[in-house]
């Protein structure tokens, strides 16, 4: 959360432009697919855009608005995408999203927000350290008899709430493509919840709880490395951690690595080969959360010099996420078949799922997904793959009359190697 | 006070009421756009409504004129003085009226208002054909901007966006619909002239009509043939470009002993109509196009270094090469600018055969990284006109409070366009956020004094002034008059 000061001036430096609402303009290859904010796309009026919540958060922290029934939709359908962000770091020094999540936090502290499932989740978290509030026992069920974690080693593997609890048969793939990998993996013993949606929707409290937690179980851990590969706990372990606690990704005890991070260095190396064909021909959809909000955080305290220099900072501005690894896996699958989307990498279209969105506006959320379909189908893939449980679902649901398939990378790589 | 609420009753029932708010958030977000006047007090709007077809449109403005509501019209929302000057006005926002449709036999599109040109020119490459992106960017409304000014570097060879306009769909202030040109016989927009006076000048010149004689919904815009090959977009987001195939363009940078030689070659260049973009180059552009990625401080640290190198009677051209047609015409292109490169003692240097700001981006608001905010003088006339205006702004800017920036060579921008028979010059003041309210004020004092002195100047509110402009405001003044009795489309 900014500071006062800071977020005033982040939000005042915005010129309201409009950029924030399109995927970077030399990239945009049709009338069609020519937007990339999914609010403004859908509801059209400049309060669901960046720039209109850049505005209204000024007017709110002068005291001339309250958080009305349109800015709380507004708010809090913004699925926290990040496209605007590094958009208007095209031309401007300006941390669009930081101030759309300082919002967000002024709601909650306002107890004006977050939205009740958020709420829910946050409840759930306090009592199960799930945000299903499924019973904490169960977390390890996904572990089959022929899954072996090691008591220790170098590499531990990072679950998160969904393949844990939702998603099976994802974590299973994950362990199993691991140990073909010649890779031992630990658990944590206790694991929580990342606490992803805790930081998304504002409720910093219990959000530095499961932080803390589970920062002081990985350095217990002994663990060299974690692993995950569930896009949304890859960002929170990277960047909403150091965050809270006023650190840079690099002073965390632990490096974080996406699955496909380390498989496609495995590739690199020659350490792996996928032995099998996966006759398919298939898209890929860039989870935000490892794209473009994907890149390490670099805590700054804010110091400027004129005329608007921000002294010492390192600015994030979208380039170094996630976004290789995952084409060259595909690419190194015989069979397969890869077409790009016209949107992808730090110009790709949100799932939908995203900043809390996809639990307390399933429709939006939904509506979102069809958008990415739409897209998706112009390729006349059969498949898309991402490399987040939340988007696999989501797009699942939106993809079922089409008869696209949507995939989890880990489902894909399982099968070339096993 | 606020909107009656019968009326709003009515504008639900026009629109639906999912497109129409008087939230005040939502109002709040639309309270002013880009390049507004922070000097002058902008309003909250009463509503935001966005309508969808030409008929609610009209219903709108039928509504407003019969409860003598005030309206504005924004579209895309980067826009030049289009917001609410007066309590409880209605803002209609166009954004829904997308209608986009490409007639490739015929080199025309039909776009309606809440089309950005980045949607346009991107369905146009694929076809083989193009459009001219203004300097404000590709996220503006084609219509805005081409019954505005329609400026861009493109506009050297094929002319600025004004003469692009075909037939133009347009609702007057009082809810009537007046169908120009080939549109007022039958569905069709391919035409600009038809039958009686041509009444486009009335939506043209510099500043637009600012959104007071009404809305126009939907126009017939020319489109020009381009190359087959697809331009392939390179970089991440920060900095990206398009690669040019290198048959058929080449970028020169090309440097003048002083102005005379560059305007001079300006002019030699129109008379052999070669080149598809002519323009000089301030240092400071090139200092926010190498601080891409590096923000503020990056420019600083280049523009420090740089400044106190430069040679300040020295004046830059870039210019664009264009083999419309053949590769052979590119060749001829090259050995006729070689020459009088070398005739008017320039020496020229071929760049990178990409483009990052003239097809689909051409992002004028990178000039903000320098201190967060923009002032800038902006005249179209002649290219001698130019000069001269360029000569007495900068004299008028040595005599008031100086700008944050000052250490650099020519701080105005001289682009010439339709083979150098027009031209712009536009002169940058940068400043701080927190100075922008200084800037702006600063911004008065020079055009009060242009004024003064007989030279171009636009005052807030974007009307046109000073001697040299004879009565032309109170004419125009008469015009909106008769087309608007009510005074309510974006009263003052």
């Amino acid at each position: 959360m900014l500071k006062v000061e800071e977020y005033k001036h982040q939000a005042e430096t915005c010129v309201r432009c409009s950029y924030c609402k399109f995927p970077d303009l030399n990239y945009i290859k049709s009338s069609r697919f020519s937007r990339q904010c999914p609010i403004d796309t859908r509801y059209k009026f400049n309060l669901f855009s960046a720039h209109g919540l850049l505005h209204t958060a000024l007017a709110e922290l002068d005291g001339k608005l309250t958080f009305t029934p349109q800015l709380m939709n507004a708010l809090w359908q913004c699925t926290l995408c990040g496209g605007c962000d590094i958009r208007c770091k095209r031309n401007l020094d300006v941390e669009v999203l930081q101030v759309i999540e300082t919002l967000r936090c002024r709601c909650v502290e306002q107890g004006q927000g977050p939205m009740p499932e958020h709420k829910r989740m946050a409840a759930s978290v306090k009592k199960s350290h799930n945000i299903y509030g499924a019973d904490p026992k169960d977390r390890l069920k996904w572990l089959t008899a022929d899954i072996k974690p090691a008591r220790k080693a170098d590499i531990l593997y990072f679950v998160g709430d969904p393949m844990s609890y939702r998603r099976p048969e994802l974590a299973q793939a994950t362990a199993k493509i691991l140990e073909k990998a010649g890779a031992p993996f630990m658990l944590l013993p206790d694991e929580w919840s990342s606490g992803h949606e805790l930081f998304a929707t504002g409720q910093l409290k219990p959000a530095r709880e499961v932080a803390e937690h589970n920062v002081a179980a990985i350095k217990a851990s002994g663990a060299r490395q974690v692993i995950t590969s569930d896009a949304e706990a890859y960002k929170t372990l990277k960047v909403d951690y150091p965050r809270i606690m006023e650190k840079s990704t690099e002073d965390m005890p632990y490096t974080i690595l996406h699955i496909t991070e380390y498989i496609a260095g495995l590739l690199k190396d020659g350490k792996l080969k996928f032995n099998r064909r996966v006759p398919m021909k298939v898209t890929y959809h860039d989870p935000c959360n490892l794209g473009r909000l994907g890149e390490p955080w670099y805590h700054w305290e804010p110091k400027y010099e004129p005329p608007n220099i921000a002294v010492g900072k390192k600015w994030r501005r979208g380039y170094d996420g996630i976004y290789e690894p995952p084409r060259e896996i595909l690419r190194a699958i015989r069979g397969i078949e890869f077409i790009e989307m016209e949107r992808v990498k730090d110009n790709a279209w949100c799932c939908g799922y995203g900043g809390g969105v996809g639990a307390a506006f399933p429709d939006f959320a939904m509506w979102t997904a069809g958008e990415r379909i739409a897209e998706a189908m112009t390729t006349g893939v059969e498949a898309i793959v991402s490399c987040c449980p939340n988007c696999k679902d989501l797009l699942g649901a939106a993809a079922e009359p089409s008869g696209i398939k949507v995939y989890d990378i880990t489902e894909i790589m399982l099968r070339a190697i096993r | 006070m606020s909107i009656p609420k019968e009326a709003y009753q009515t504008l639900q029932s026009i629109v639906g009421a999912e497109w129409v708010s008087d939230d005040p958030a939502i109002c709040e977000a639309d309270r002013y756009c880009s390049l507004s006047d922070p000097t002058d007090e902008k309003r909250r709007p009463g509503c935001s409504i966005e309508p969808a077809t030409t008929a609610e449109v009209q219903a709108i403005v039928k509504l407003a004129n019969r409860y003598k509501i005030p309206f504005v019209v924004t579209s895309t929302f980067y826009g030049a003085g289009t917001y609410c000057r007066k309590d409880d006005s209605i803002l209609i926002d166009l954004k829904r009226m997308n209608q986009l449709e490409i007639d490739k036999d015929n080199m025309y599109a039909i776009v309606g208002p809440g089309v950005p040109f980045a949607a346009l020119q991107a369905d146009l490459l694929k076809m083989g054909l193009f459009t001219f992106v203004p300097g404000c960017g590709g996220q503006s409304s084609v219509v805005a901007n081409t019954v505005n000014m329609g400026d861009a570097p493109l506009g050297w060879r094929h002319g600025l966006g004004y003469q692009r306009l075909l037939a133009v769909e347009w609702v007057l202030p009082d809810g009537d619909i007046l169908k120009m040109g080939s549109q007022s016989m039958s569905d069709d927009y391919f035409w600009g002239e038809g039958p009686g006076p041509d009444l486009r000048g009335l939506l043209r010149g510099c500043a637009g009509h600012q959104s007071r004689m009404g809305i126009i919904t939907r126009i017939g815009v020319k489109v020009f043939p381009f190359v087959s090959e697809a331009l392939q977009p390179e970089g991440w987001a920060y900095h990206t470009f398009m690669n040019l195939p290198p048959n058929r363009f080449k970028w020169y940078n090309i440097r003048f002993p002083s102005r005379k030689e560059a305007i001079d070659a300006i002019y030699e260049l129109g008379r052999c109509e070669i080149a598809l973009v002519v323009m000089t180059v301030p240092p400071i552009f090139r200092g926010v196009a190498r601080s891409r990625g590096v923000g503020c401080g990056g420019f600083w640290e280049y523009w420090k270094e740089a400044s106190g190198k430069l040679n300040r009677k020295q004046e830059d051209l870039r210019v664009l090469l264009y083999g419309i047609g053949s590769d052979k015409r590119l060749e001829y292109e090259e050995k006729v600018l070689l020459d009088i490169v070398k005739e008017y003692d320039g020496s020229a240097r071929e760049a990178p055969c990409r483009d990052e700001t003239n097809f689909m981006a051409a992002d004028a608001i990178c000039a903000n990284v320098v201190g967060g905010r923009f002032a800038s003088e902006v005249s179209y006339e002649s290219i001698s006109q130019a000069v001269t205006y360029a000569r007495v702004v900068d004299k008028i800017c040595d005599e008031h409070r100086p700008p944050i920036l000052q250490e650099y060579n020519t701080t105005d921008w001289v682009c010439p366009y339709e083979l150098g028979y027009i031209a712009k010059m536009e002169c940058l003041r940068m400043a701080a956020v927190e100075d922008n309210y200084a800037l702006q004020e600063w911004k008065k004092e020079v055009e009060a004094a242009c004024a003064e002195k007989g030279a171009y100047a636009l005052v807030p509110d974007n009307k046109v002034f000073g001697p040299v402009w004879g009565n032309y405001p109170e004419k125009e003044d008469a015009i909106r008059a008769a087309f608007d009795p009510n005074h309510i489309s974006n009263p003052e």
